[in-house]
C-alpha cells in the first residue's frame, strides 16, 4: 500500500521535474539553440595551422579562380592539369599590349606583361577538378589560384559551391561575348586590308 | 441559443418565408460554416505552435525563413499553410484490399465526432450554439464517437498495424472515459447542474470562486480529468494507437492526403474540446479571473480562449517532455490509479461540502 502512494508521488514529481527542464529550454531557446540558419549564418572558419606560414606556401585547396585581366593565354595550366578539366581557347590580338574596349580586353597585366592573345574561352569544370593545385604553380602571371588562404586578398575563400544543375559547376571565366567580339574585330580588320 | 437568434433574425428579414423549415436549415448551417472555419484556422495556429514549441524545447529553431518563396515566410509563419496545401494536393489512395466504403467513411465520422462537440461549448454569456441542459453529458457522450471511427479506420484498412492501432485506441478511449467522467462528476456535484452555462455562472466572482479552488479535493479531480483527456485525444504520452516506433502510424497507416488531414484536424479539434471542457468545469469558463472587472462579452471570449489555449499549450508541453507509456502501464494507470482515486475523491468532495459548505 505504501508502495502504491510513493509510486504515484514519484510519478508526479518526476513528470513535473521533467516539465521544468523542458520549460527552461523553451524559455531559453534563443540562447541555447544549436541550429544554424545556414545561408544567412555560417560557422566561423577555424584558424588552420599547417605547420608553416600560409603566405609561404600556396597549399590551400578550395576552388579555382582565374583573374581574366591577368591571363595571357599561355595554356600552361591546361597542360599541367592531370584530369584535363581546364579548356582554353585564344585568338591573336590585333595589336599586342593594347586594350580593346568593345570586349573589355586589357592589354597589359599587373606584372607588366603585354598580352599577345585574347582568351575567348576559359572553362574550368569543377566537377572534374581534383584540387591538386598543380595548375597554379606554372602560371607566370599568378592569375589562376585557389580562393582564400594566402590569396584571400585577391578572392575570399569560397568552398560552398553547390549548384542545382551539374552543368552550372563548369565555371566560364572568359568575359561573355569575347569570342564573337574578337571575331567581328578580326573580320573588320581583314576587310580594311 | 445562437441558432434561435439567427432563426428569429432570418424570420424578421425574410418575412415572406417566415416560419419556413428552409430558414431553420439556413440558421443551422451558418454556425456550422463559422465553426468549420474556426476549427481550420485554429488547427493551423496550433500546428504552428506545436512545431515551434517542440523545436524550442529541443533547442532548435523550428520552421524559419526570410520571405515568401522557397522559404516558409517570416519565422516560418507560412509553414502550416504549406502543410495544409501539401495534404490537399496529395494523391488520395484507397488500398485495393481495404473495405472501401468503411475506409472512406471513417475520417468523416471522426471529424463529425469532434465537430458536434463544439455545439455545446460556451464562449460567452450568449455565445453558445446550443445551450443544452445536459451540455457536459452531451460532450462526454459524443466524445466517445471517436472510438467507433478509430476502430472503423483500423479494421477497414485491412492492415495489421492499423488493426492494432484501432484496437488499442478502443481499449484506451473506453477506459479513460471513466476517470474523465468520474472527475467531472465532482464538478457537477458542486455546481448542481449539467448545463455548461450554469456551471460557469456558479463560478462567478473572481479566481477564488472557480471550482478548482472551491475545495481541496478538486485539484486532484482536475489532474485526473486532464490526464484522461490527454489519453482520449490520443496524444503523447498516450499515443499508443499511432505509436510510430511500433505501429508505423497506427490506424492512419493507410490514409493519405485529405483523409489523413481529417484525422489530424479532428485530433486538434478534440484537443480544443477537452481543454474547453476543463476550462469550463474547473477554470471558470468565460468568467474573468478578477471580480467585477473585464467581464464584458468580448472579454468573455478572450478569457475562454485564453484558458483553453493555455491548457492546449500544457498538452503540447507534456507531449514533448514525457515518453510514451507501454500498453499494460496505460491500463494500470487507468484502472488501478485513476479510478480508485477518482472514486475516493468524489467522497472527499462530498464530505468536505457537507462539513464546510460549498
Amino acid at each position: 500500500m505504501k508502495r502504491y502512494f510513493t509510486d504515484i508521488w514519484e510519478t508526479l514529481t518526476t513528470i513535473l521535474g521533467g516539465m521544468g527542464i523542458t520549460l527552461v529550454h523553451l524559455i531559453r531557446a534563443r540562447n541555447d539553440n544549436v541550429t544554424l540558419q545556414y545561408p544567412e549564418e555560417r560557422w566561423p572558419r577555424p584558424e588552420r595551422n599547417i605547420g608553416f606560414e600560409h603566405s609561404n606556401y600556396n597549399v590551400i585547396r578550395s576552388r579555382l579562380h582565374v583573374d581574366m585581366d591577368d591571363c595571357i593565354g599561355c595554356l600552361k595550366c591546361e597542360r599541367a592539369c592531370p584530369v584535363d578539366c581546364i579548356k582554353i581557347e585564344t585568338e591573336k590580338a590585333p595589336n599586342r599590349g593594347e586594350d580593346i574596349k568593345d570586349i573589355q580586353h586589357i592589354g597589359v597585366t599587373t606584372n607588366g606583361t603585354r598580352k599577345a592573345l585574347v582568351v575567348t574561352r576559359f572553362d574550368i569544370d569543377m566537377t572534374e577538378c581534383c584540387y591538386c593545385n598543380l595548375c597554379t604553380y606554372p602560371c607566370p602571371e599568378e592569375c589562376i589560384f585557389m580562393t582564400g588562404g594566402p590569396n584571400a586578398k585577391k578572392h575570399p575563400i569560397d568552398y560552398e559551391f553547390s549548384e542545382p544543375d551539374r552543368s552550372d559547376l563548369i565555371y566560364r571565366f572568359a568575359k561573355p561575348g569575347t569570342k564573337d567580339g574578337i571575331e567581328n574585330i578580326m573580320s573588320e580588320n581583314k576587310a580594311e586590308v | 441559443m445562437t441558432v434561435d437568434l439567427i432563426f428569429d433574425f432570418l424570420n424578421q428579414f425574410f418575412t415572406s418565408l417566415s416560419g419556413n423549415e428552409f430558414l431553420l436549415l439556413v440558421a443551422i448551417l451558418i454556425p456550422c460554416v463559422v465553426l468549420f472555419g474556426f476549427i481550420t484556422i485554429y488547427a493551423l495556429v496550433v500546428i504552428y505552435t506545436e512545431l515551434k514549441v517542440s523545436s524550442f524545447i529541443q533547442d532548435k529553431v523550428g520552421p524559419m525563413g526570410q520571405g515568401v518563396g522557397l522559404h516558409a515566410g517570416k519565422w516560418g509563419l507560412l509553414q502550416p499553410i504549406a502543410d495544409a496545401l501539401k495534404l490537399l494536393s496529395k494523391e488520395d489512395i484507397i488500398p485495393s484490399s481495404a473495405n472501401s466504403p468503411l475506409f472512406v467513411l471513417a475520417p468523416f465520422m471522426i471529424f463529425v465526432g469532434a465537430f458536434i462537440s463544439f455545439v455545446a461549448l460556451p464562449f460567452g454569456d450568449s455565445i453558445i450554439i446550443a445551450d443544452l441542459n445536459i451540455g457536459i453529458f452531451y460532450i462526454l457522450g459524443v466524445g466517445s464517437l471517436a472510438v467507433i471511427s478509430l476502430i472503423l479506420a483500423g479494421w477497414s484498412s485491412n492492415n495489421k498495424w492499423s488493426l492494432y492501432g484501432g484496437m488499442r485506441s478502443a481499449a484506451q478511449i473506453v477506459s479513460y472515459e471513466i476517470p474523465a467522467g468520474i472527475s467531472l462528476i465532482t464538478v457537477i456535484m458542486l455546481a448542481g447542474t449539467l448545463n455548461m452555462q450554469d456551471i460557469i455562472i456558479y463560478q462567478q466572482g473572481g479566481i477564488f470562486n472557480w471550482i478548482l479552488f472551491d475545495n481541496p479535493f478538486i485539484p486532484v479531480a482536475f489532474v485526473i480529468y486532464f490526464i484522461s483527456a490527454l489519453a482520449e485525444t490520443n496524444r503523447t504520452p498516450f499515443d499508443l494507437p499511432e505509436s510510430e516506433s511500433e505501429l508505423v502510424a497506427g490506424f492512419v497507416t493507410e490514409y493519405s492526403g485529405m483523409r489523413y488531414a481529417f484525422f489530424f484536424l479532428s485530433e486538434y479539434a478534440n484537443m480544443f474540446v477537452v481543454s474547453a471542457v476543463a476550462a469550463t468545469g474547473f477554470l471558470g469558463g468565460w468568467q474573468s479571473p478578477f471580480p467585477n472587472a473585464l467581464n464584458s462579452p468580448g472579454w468573455g471570449v478572450f478569457w475562454m480562449m485564453g484558458k483553453t489555449f493555455f491548457l492546449i499549450f500544457i498538452m503540447i508541453w507534456i507531449r514533448w517532455t514525457v515518453p510514451r507509456l507501454r500498453v499494460d502501464q496505460l491500463m494500470n494507470v487507468c484502472w488501478k490509479v485513476f479510478l480508485p482515486i477518482g472514486l475516493v475523491n468524489i467522497f472527499g468532495v462530498a464530505i468536505w461540502t457537507v462539513l464546510f459548505g460549498g
